[in-house]
């Protein structure tokens, strides 16, 4: 019996692993995430003690007592625990249930984020106020924190689903119709969203990086993100950014404030203050940018970027140095 | 009954054994001085022209055949691959070529039988056992079909055996009495380019034929190795391509990109229409975010920073050119270097509608370098 108890604990010690961390919903850093924990909670505690109840009498009467019960008790058994008690136990879980859904619908305020599933990756966009001229990103969602943020969704081609486990609830994106989410952070940190509709060849690999910021450093943050790319700052870099037009990168990337428009692909323009590149799939740092460009489907199958293999390595190095430095 | 199978089997084996001397101590005489057996020949003609009656296209997969762009652009390749077995109108075989068994037909007598849909599926498929080959590539009709449009010129008479490039007498091709490092390409060039893509490489304003006084020698060598391996393909141009070295490909890479510019102010626009050109080039600069279109100036140009030598520019190329090719492009069938990759991303959401505004566009351009 020992053994067995020792067998068993790392397993359950990996399990409940799995429970924390920046991609789970039962570690929440949102309003309506914890309130869709305690949801889990409830309901997972009530379902618990049904069965340990159920379970319980059925072993009562076929192992510690099994003769036949007086017709009176049989029937306040089946009438009470048959009908009466799940009537009024289901009726206060789905009451509870309905209770939160309201909050969980409420609008969010200020800067609205609009974001879009591509194939495979997430276009997003900041409209300051409406009707604003919104600032395109791309892969990566920035928050401000104890502020309700309204997100509205769409997708490009493919079917989608916005999920932040640890901020809120999960919506399905469609190609030609609006949905929308908001979300609540209440923890600054960096959270994990992932695509949770099965969407095509590299939807396991649609990911994005949740930043949460304190609201000032939104403000500031999103200031930054409204400015044209900044200047290559070394030779290198410069050199790259004349192979990234030569090469004819700018027909499917934009770098606002250069000659690059492209509207297909994810915008660069601050590619290198991100988390991470690719959808989350790779680190953002200069090594992951040349494994990138020259490796992109067999990084990511089914992406639409073709592999640069043509590029030499100084040309991939200077072409990385300037996305990098693309801050 | 017996009997009857003891001298059947009898006979088998006999056969067999005469079977096995005639094929395997060589006794049958391939020689082609020899003709055929008699009757021979009319078994193989007869079966010939059954199966081409059987397999041609329908009628109406026919495609017009009159412009005289087209019929140019065939004529070129006819003088390069075909002329030698079946002659240009008006001249005579040469005498290896007659020397053959099938001799191959005199050209005028070669389309008297046959209508255009006949024509082409022999040019495609070639004749087993006869000499005559299978075009090349299986994937492009199109130029098959320019061929025919030749050919079908020849039958109605029009035809004749004038050549299509006036054959600049000796020392007047660019380069060839110039520096030495650059005259043998100009050789290369009289001898396989100069028919189709004319001097200077303007193709004489032919609507089918790429100009290539506009294209980088790094984009033209990158063709033609690309032609020469198959990885893009053209009965007309791997034929070409396929005896090139790889310095004479570099050799007339140079070559055409040292030409003279002095045709490049030439520049046909032909009828366009300003709607189609303008939706062209909103197109080309801005492509389409929705429809994940990426923009086509960023390789193609115009830009105003260089742009890899490996893209090549399509200013000024014809509307007809840009446009075929752009449809062989989203058929999936057209190849190319190294950089296709991208565009096999770039053209699946581009519709028909959108393909004929941006070949518009392009055409509508000044050809620059």
């Amino acid at each position: 019996m020992r053994g067995r108890a020792l067998r068993f604990s790392p397993v359950a010690l990996l399990l409940l692993a799995g429970c924390t961390g920046t991609q789970s919903a039962l570690d929440p850093a949102g309003k309506d995430a914890s309130v869709l924990a305690d949801l889990f909670w409830v309901l997972l505690i009530g379902a618990t003690v049904l069965w340990l109840a159920v379970n319980g009498l059925f072993f009562y009467v076929t192992r510690i007592e099994p003769r036949s019960l007086s017709r009176r008790l049989a029937e306040t058994l089946v009438i009470g625990g048959g009908i009466v008690f799940p009537f009024f136990l289901l009726s206060g879980l789905l009451a509870y249930a309905l209770s939160i859904m309201p909050d969980q619908r409420l609008e969010g305020t200020g800067v609205q984020i609009r974001v879009t599933g591509e194939q495979w990756w997430w276009r997003v966009e900041y409209i300051p106020e409406p009707g604003a001229e919104p600032i395109v990103a791309a892969n990566e969602i920035r928050l401000p924190v104890d502020h309700r943020t309204e997100i509205k969704l769409g997708a490009d081609k493919f079917i989608h689903s916005f999920w932040i486990p640890a901020l809120a609830g999960k919506m399905d994106m469609f190609p030609g119709r609006e949905t929308r989410l908001a979300v609540e952070p209440t923890k600054v940190g960096v959270y994990r969203g992932q695509c949770a509709e099965f969407c095509g060849e590299a939807h396991a690999l649609m990911a994005f990086q949740a930043v949460v910021m304190e609201q000032d450093e939104f403000a500031a943050w999103l200031e930054k993100e409204r400015q044209d790319a900044v200047m290559p700052a070394s030779d290198l870099a410069r050199q790259g950014e004349a192979i990234f037009l030569e090469e004819g990168c700018g027909a499917c990337h934009t770098v606002r404030g250069t000659e690059a428009r492209g509207p297909a692909g994810p915008d660069l323009t601050h590619v290198g203050s991100r988390l991470s590149l690719g959808a989350a799939v790779l680190p953002s740092d200069r090594e992951a940018f040349a494994d990138w460009v020259r490796h992109t489907k067999r990084i990511k199958p089914g992406v639409k970027m073709p592999p640069y293999v043509h590029l030499s390595d100084e040309k991939l190095s200077a072409l990385s140095a300037y996305l990098e430095g693309l801050k | 009954m017996r009997a009857f199978l003891k001298a059947t089997l009898v006979w088998a084996i006999l056969a067999a054994i005469g079977a096995v001397l005639v094929v395997g101590l060589g006794l049958y005489n391939v020689s082609a001085r020899q003709g055929h057996l008699p009757g021979v020949s009319w078994v193989l003609h007869t079966a010939y022209k059954n199966a081409v009656w059987l397999r041609a296209p329908s009628e109406e997969e026919v495609p017009d055949l009159t412009p005289p762009s087209l019929v140019d652009l065939g004529q070129g390749h006819y003088e390069n691959a075909c002329a030698f077995c079946h002659a240009m109108p008006g001249q005579s075989r040469a005498e290896t070529a007659l020397s053959m068994l099938p001799a191959p037909p005199h050209i005028t007598e070669a389309v008297a039988d046959w209508e255009p849909r006949h024509m082409f599926w022999i040019v495609k498929n070639g004749v087993k056992m006869s000499g005559m080959p299978a075009w090349p590539s299986q994937r492009r009709d199109d130029d098959v079909w320019a061929v025919v449009a030749f050919l079908t010129a020849v039958k109605r008479g029009e035809r004749h055996g004038e050549a299509q490039t006036e054959l600049p007498a000796g020392g007047d091709l660019a380069g060839e009495t110039g520096s030495l490092p650059l005259a043998p390409a100009a050789a290369v060039y009289r001898d396989q380019c100069l028919s189709c893509h004319g001097r200077d490489g303007f193709a004489g304003g032919n609507v089918f034929i790429p100009r290539l006084d506009t294209l980088p020698a790094a984009y033209v060598a990158a063709s033609l190795q690309a032609y020469r391996s198959g990885a893009r393909q053209s009965g007309i141009m791997q034929q070409a391509a396929s005896q090139l070295s790889d310095p004479q490909i570099a050799a007339l890479a140079a070559y055409i990109a040292n030409q003279s510019r002095d045709r490049l102010a030439e520049h046909e626009v032909g009828n366009l229409d300003p709607e189609l050109v303008s939706r062209g080039d909103v197109l080309a600069h801005g492509g389409d975010e929705k429809a994940n279109i990426p923009s086509c100036v960023s390789c193609h140009g115009p830009a105003s920073s260089p742009r890899s030598d490996h893209f090549p520019p399509l200013a000024g190329q014809s509307e007809v050119f840009l446009r075929d090719q752009l449809m062989l492009w989203k058929s999936g069938r057209r190849g190319g270097t190294d950089r296709a990759l991208m565009m096999h991303e770039a053209i699946p959401d581009l519709t028909k509608a959108d393909m004929l505004a941006l070949a518009q566009y392009y055409a509508s351009l000044p050809p620059s370098r």
